[in-house]
């Protein structure tokens, strides 16, 4: 069987076959499992989520993390956890988050006391 | 007394010609890799190769007088190249590229740990700097070393007889340069042969925990076998790969890609 | 980089829709109010088809786009632009890996995409079944067809499907970078000796049908198309985003006094619309179905990497793992 002579010098050195078909369908876990990656921009920073990688162990999933996802810009850290380790609930939960922004007793803007002291004012200089 | 400047220049040329090589061929996986992300990986650090060996051509053309980086990685003649054999060969099977990325990044730390040091101070700086991205190399290189030897009898047998076959190249790297003996006085550099017993101590720790052994060499691989290159004798595969890398290049020197 | 509005398949003959009307007037809603779906949300099927098909083919189209490229690696000239290729096409590997594992998120695996793509049953951009012949080609590549890619993913990444868009987001910021670099090659070219804008002048002549193949033919309005639209799916027609590519990109290139093969080629001042002879769709078709120059070679190199990796793989994987899925 002859080999590809490519345009390409590393294929041609790469010598494969022309009409192997012989290939086997990969298997659904050819691919190994997946990693979450977490990176941490700069010192101090949050670690965000910034995708996943397939890797066959944490130690694989950080070289790889670290690559895809910290090659740019700056980076002081990366984290991997495996998917199916990361726990949530789905969609049809979704309407348990839908009251929370009703609930403005929590938050600061809700509280006003300057027209209260104002009225206070005027009574009071009033008097 | 300080060092000549055609002892620095042995020197240089003989470390930034070996990244230089290596850079190219381990280059030449990005695309045809074992899985997509160790692709990227293995892509960053053949740029990192490559970049490590023009931050020294750029110190010989500064602080040495040769000409610009570009004229003196693409465009020398064969025999003026000092890289060792070891780099020049073929990317092979990945079980070899990874023999050779692990054997050699090893031996590429160490060389610049101990040029940190040096007393030309061009390089001491530049070595500084470069030792960060290498860890990363060497982190790589062993945790891929780990698993694929540890990963069933074929694959443990795949790297064993990579071993077999890159272990006697490898001690290439160690090779005597010109003028070592003066580098050595001077304070330059810490010299070849204790360079390679450092990386020996390093390696072998690494191998054992992989299970595997260092081949047993004869008087000839233990010797010379892959020696040559610090003195611009080279394998047959590096002619062909400068006239590649330099190819667009020479077409026309004078103009501007 | 990647193209092409012609993926899309047709709806699935007499697919009986299954689809519950009343989460499909919610999931329409949704997308009306310009929400994003994320990977576990109710979808309708043919929603979940289609975008599949279209990410999984834009993925495709980045793991073989590396390899036109990748040819030149080794020898691009000078350390500037072997560093800048090396690392353009390492992004490109790299929009393969954000973009496999987007499908993933739909349900299908990683694996099954990659054995579709070497059994020929799922398709990629056109354009990288031709060669790039010369170091010119290179920089034609670059900028021109990664032009195309950023037209095409800037008009994507503002689709419903949340983890599509944050991996087109993550794309566009690399993009820019190879069109930067393309650009600075090809001017480089331009403005240097007489024997290296011919050598560019050729490569321009040789690209431009496939560049002008690119999108895709010119869409027929039908239903399907409409609720593609519609769902978020399809942003824009495929001449409309030609229309952007030359009207972007052709007076860069006059301005640098090259020409294209196309007597044709003029923006109509009245219409403001660009005219041009319409490319041979003959051969978009051909290509397409395996016909191309290079066609072989790119699917047999990829069957390669996988096939010599494979050991590595198997040696890696431990047998306590599970398959999984990427979370977002
Ligand atoms: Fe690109
Ligand atoms: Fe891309």
């Amino acid at each position: 069987m002859s080999t590809i002579k490519s345009l390409d010098p590393r294929v041609t050195r790469f010598n494969i076959e022309e009409d192997d078909q012989s290939m086997q369908p990969l298997e659904r876990r050819d691919y190994f499992e997946t990693y979450e990656v977490f990176h941490q921009a700069k010192r101090g920073g949050r670690h965000t989520h910034v995708g996943s990688v397939h890797a066959p162990s944490p130690e694989m999933a950080f070289l790889f993390a670290k690559e895809q996802y910290g090659r740019r810009s700056t980076s002081t850290s990366i984290w991997v956890v495996r998917t199916s380790d990361i726990h949530t609930v789905g969609d049809e939960h979704s309407d348990m988050w839908e009251n929370v922004p009703e609930k403005q007793y929590r938050e600061a803007g809700f509280y006003k006391v300057r027209s209260r002291i104002e009225q206070f004012k005027k009574r009071h200089n009033d008097s | 007394m300080t060092a000549s400047n055609e002892a620095l220049k042995s020197l240089l040329y003989a470390t930034a010609d070996d990244l230089l090589i290596l850079g190219h061929r381990n280059s030449e996986w990005t695309g045809l890799g074992p899985l997509l992300e160790e692709d990227i990986a293995f892509s960053s650090m053949a740029q990192d190769q490559m970049g490590q060996s023009l931050a020294l051509y750029e110190i010989l053309q500064r602080d040495l007088g040769e000409r610009d980086p570009d004229t003196i990685a693409f465009l020398r003649p064969e025999s003026e190249y000092r890289c060792c054999h070891f780099v020049e060969y073929p990317i092979g099977s990945y079980a070899f590229s990874l023999m050779r990325h692990f054997l050699f990044d090893q031996a590429s730390y160490l060389r610049f740990a101990a040029l940190a040091e040096s007393s030309f101070k061009p390089l001491a700086f530049v070595s500084r700097k470069l030792l960060g991205e290498i860890k990363y190399h060497i982190m790589h290189g062993n945790t891929w070393m780990a698993q694929l030897s540890r990963g069933g009898e074929e694959s443990h047998a795949r790297m064993q007889s990579a071993l077999n076959e890159a272990f006697p190249m490898a001690l290439g790297i160690f090779e005597k340069l010109e003028h070592e003996e003066e580098l050595v006085d001077a304070g330059v550099y810490a010299g070849s042969a204790q360079l390679r017993d450092l990386w020996l101590q390093h390696i072998e720790p690494a191998l054992a925990h992989g299970g595997l052994a260092l081949p047993e060499l004869n008087a000839q691989e233990a010797g010379t076998a892959f020696f040559g290159g610090r003195k611009g004798f080279h394998s047959e595969h590096l002619g062909s790969l400068i006239e590649e890398m330099g190819a667009v290049l020479r077409s026309d020197p004078s103009a501007d890609w | 980089m990647y193209g092409g509005g012609y993926i899309f398949d047709k709806p699935l003959q007499d697919h009986k829709d299954d689809d519950d009307p009343v989460k499909l007037a919610e999931f329409e809603a949704r997308i009306d109010r310009g929400e994003k779906v994320e990977p576990h949300d109710w979808m309708p099927f043919e929603y979940r088809r289609q975008l599949i098909r279209l990410i999984e083919q834009h993925a495709h189209s980045e793991i073989i786009g590396a390899l036109p490229e990748g040819t030149w690696i080794t020898r691009a000239p000078g350390f500037r632009r072997k560093l800048a290729l090396a690392a353009k096409v390492q992004d490109e590997v790299g929009h393969a890996q954000l973009l496999y594992n987007a499908a993933e998120t739909l349900g299908k695996s990683r694996e099954e995409m990659i054995n579709d793509l070497i059994s020929g049953k799922s398709k990629y951009s056109n354009v990288f079944n031709y060669p790039a012949k010369t170091w010119a080609d290179t920089a034609v590549i670059a900028w021109l067809i990664d032009a195309g890619a950023i037209v095409n993913q800037v008009t994507n990444s503002k689709g419903s499907y949340a983890p599509y868009c944050r991996a087109l987001e993550r794309i566009c910021q690399e993009e820019s970078f190879h069109l930067k670099y393309g650009y600075d090659a090809v001017v480089h070219l331009a403005t240097g000796t007489p024997a290296q804008r011919e050598v560019l002048q050729d490569a321009l002549n040789r690209w431009w049908p496939p560049i002008m193949h690119f999108f895709g033919p010119p869409d027929n309005a039908s239903v399907h198309g409409e609720k593609l639209m519609r769902w978020k799916v399809k942003m824009a027609s495929n001449d409309d985003m030609r229309q952007q590519f030359l009207n972007m990109y052709v007076p860069k290139i006059w301005e640098l006094e090259l020409t294209l093969p196309d007597p044709n080629l003029r923006k109509n001042p009245e219409t403001r619309r660009w005219e041009y002879t319409e490319p041979d769709w003959d051969e978009f078709k051909r290509v397409i179905n395996g016909d191309g120059p290079c066609n072989k070679e790119r699917l047999a190199v990829r069957r390669t990497a996988e096939e010599r990796g494979k050991w590595v793989r198997e040696a890696l994987l431990r047998p306590e793992t599970q398959y999984s899925v990427p979370l977002s």
